[in-house]
């Protein structure tokens, strides 16, 4: 028996002017399944992750979330049909707590009742101490250094409880054990019976998270499997691994 | 200060100023009436600018279709003053939809541009219309009671400030206070950014139409150019700034503490006052950005270093 899968992506395009960011793309992501992505800067991870969570619009093909095409449907609709992204270039409420950059996840996202604010904040509380916050809940969220900002925008869309993360480089700028940590607090969300498609350069994390891999190159996609055999192509040694040594 | 205590002087002070009539000269009753409608004012852009972070130029717009609205029903249709006022709301609500549908795609800079031309479009608009007595205006029925108008514009303020205090603890004010932070974030996380800016701006309608309507009647006297006076909408911003934007009553404070310092200074020489007027704006800018409700919150903790800091941080 085939399952309708979480995520479909079919025919996907996105041209920039004259450059074709992302080119004629096709995968899908099964529920529960984590899917990565890797490729070299500039292949069209973003833009991709943006594509699917509504920020921009396709030039063409389209999305389909659990079966129903969401191509029309703007950014917030998404979010709470249970589409939850991060954001490379972060995007915190600078001026708001710690605790309520997280509230707000809560609060909106795929809640559909009308929760008390107070209700909202002891949801953030425990994101917050799952993300190892918990020291910094009353700091404006300006304040937080780089890594605490990280897991910043980590906590923020989980506690949208979506049913689809998109995770982009949130573990760029982080030292191994704050990776360990991170990669931790994905695995427990991911038993909730998430999916997530996760982008990171380090591919000791990629190969740690992923069921299976989606390389991208230029915006197109070279390959896609399991992630063992996906590292050993040599186009992707190529295009990607390669171009890391030099 | 816990909420508690917060509360019983907010409502000391409320009693206090409800019972001025009765024992203050009737000039400084004047001078009330024309504070409260300020503060009314400012509390209407407190929830687009401030809460929101739209920087509206277009709330003089609100306040002049709550002046023509109330002063046509009244002249032209003999209609009571109570539904002359609320014809004026509805006129600044159906405006605030029809015009914030398109002015609130535009981020920024470009939002306040777009407001800019608003008023004066309405000036012009007005200026031609025949039930709205043309360039000469309308004058309205004359009623002698200024502490019926006084005690009018005390509720009128009482209840945008309870508005923006719900505003401030429930989930529609964290959306808009998330549009102000982030509005890529906010809508990525499920906000329907248009419809919470729309509301948003239909609320400060409301509140800046009363105070139009309560006005004119009060003045008698409307014409185009001083009902959709765009230097009044600037009032409103300096005195939400100097208060406190995003707070419940930084903007009422902002509108008691500058007025008085306005009126007392132009009893003086009036062309030292305005100049010691901008300064003032000035300084308070460049030192307590966040105004002074934030200035009172903080400055207990961090002392003088308050004022450093906030000319280190916000230096351009
Ligand atoms: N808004 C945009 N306008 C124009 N070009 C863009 C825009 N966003 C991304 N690009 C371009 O699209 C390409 C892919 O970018 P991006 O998706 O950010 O790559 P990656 O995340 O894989 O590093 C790059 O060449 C980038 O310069
Ligand atoms: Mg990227």
């Amino acid at each position: 028996m085939k399952t309708t899968p979480i995520l479909e992506i079919r025919g996907l395009s996105k041209r920039f002017g004259g450059l074709v960011a992302v080119s004629d793309v096709n995968f899908s992501i099964a529920p529960g399944e984590t899917l990565g992505l890797i490729g070299p800067n500039g292949a069209g991870k973003t833009t991709l992750v943006s594509l699917i969570s509504g920020s921009i619009t396709p030039t063409t093909g389209d999305i389909l979330f659990e079966g129903a095409s969401i191509r029309h449907l703007p950014a917030f609709q998404r979010a709470r049909a249970g589409i939850g992204r991060t954001f490379q270039i972060m995007k915190p409420f600078p001026g708001l707590s710690v605790l309520d950059n997280i509230a707000v996840g809560a609060l909106f996202g795929t809640s559909t009742t009308a929760k008390a604010l107070q209700t909202a904040r002891e949801e953030a509380r425990e994101w917050l101490e799952l993300m190892e916050l918990q020291h910094h809940a009353d700091q404006r969220a300006d304040e937080l250094g780089g890594p605490d900002r990280k897991r910043l925008e980590l906590a923020k869309a989980m506690a949208m409880k979506p049913k689809l993360l998109l995770l982009d480089e949130v573990m760029a700028g982080l030292n191994h054990a704050e990776i360990d940590d991170v990669i931790e607090a994905i695995k427990k969300v991911r038993r909730t019976g998430i999916s997530v498609l996760v982008i990171e350069h380090v591919i000791k994390v990629i190969q740690r998270l992923s069921d299976r891999l989606l390389v991208l190159h230029h915006g197109q996609q070279i390959i896609e499997g399991k992630p063992e055999e996906v590292l050993e192509d040599p186009r992707v040694i190529e295009a990607y691994l390669g171009r890391r040594r030099a | 200060m816990t909420l508690r205590t917060k509360f019983v002087l907010a409502l000391a002070a409320t009693l206090v100023l409800a019972a001025l009539p009765w024992f203050a000269p009737p000039t400084l009753v004047q001078f009330g009436i024309a504070t409260l409608l300020l503060a009314t004012l400012a509390q209407g852009w407190n929830i687009i600018g401030g809460f929101t972070g739209y920087a509206s130029f277009g709330n003089s717009v609100f306040f002049g279709l709550g002046s023509y609205g109330t002063a046509i029903a009244m002249v032209q249709w003999q209609l009571p003053f109570g539904v002359g006022l609320a014809f004026g709301v509805l006129l600044s609500v159906l405006f605030a939809l029809v015009m914030g549908i398109p002015v609130l795609r535009l981020r920024g800079h470009y939002f306040a541009i777009a407001t800019l031309a608003l008023s004066q479009v309405m000036t012009a608009i007005v200026s031609n219309l025949e039930i709205a007595g043309r360039n000469i205006g309308l004058v309205l029925p004359l009623l002698n009671g200024d502490a019926l108008f006084y005690e009018l514009s005390l509720a009128v303020l009482v209840l945008a400030t309870l508005t923006i205090f719900w505003i401030s603890r429930s989930r529609f004010g964290f959306g808009l206070i998330a549009i102000r932070e982030n509005e890529d974030a906010a809508a990525s996380m499920g906000i329907d950014t248009t419809r919470y800016k729309v509301l948003a701006f239909a609320l400060a309608g409301i509140f800046s139409a009363l105070a139009g309507g309560i006005h004119a009647y009060w003045i008698t006297f409307i014409d185009p150019v001083s009902a959709f006076d765009l230097s009044l909408n600037v009032k409103m911003i300096i005195m939400t700034v100097f208060g406190g934007p995003g707070s419940v009553l930084g903007p009422v404070i902002g509108a008691f503490v500058l007025s008085a310092i306005s009126e007392t200074l132009s009893t003086e020489v009036s062309s030292v006052a305005s100049l010691f007027f901008g300064m003032v704006i000035v300084a308070a800018v460049i030192f307590m950005p966040r105004g002074l409700a934030d200035l009172i919150r903080r400055f207990r903790k961090t002392g003088w270093r308050y004022f450093s800091e906030n000319v280190r941080s916000h230096r351009l």
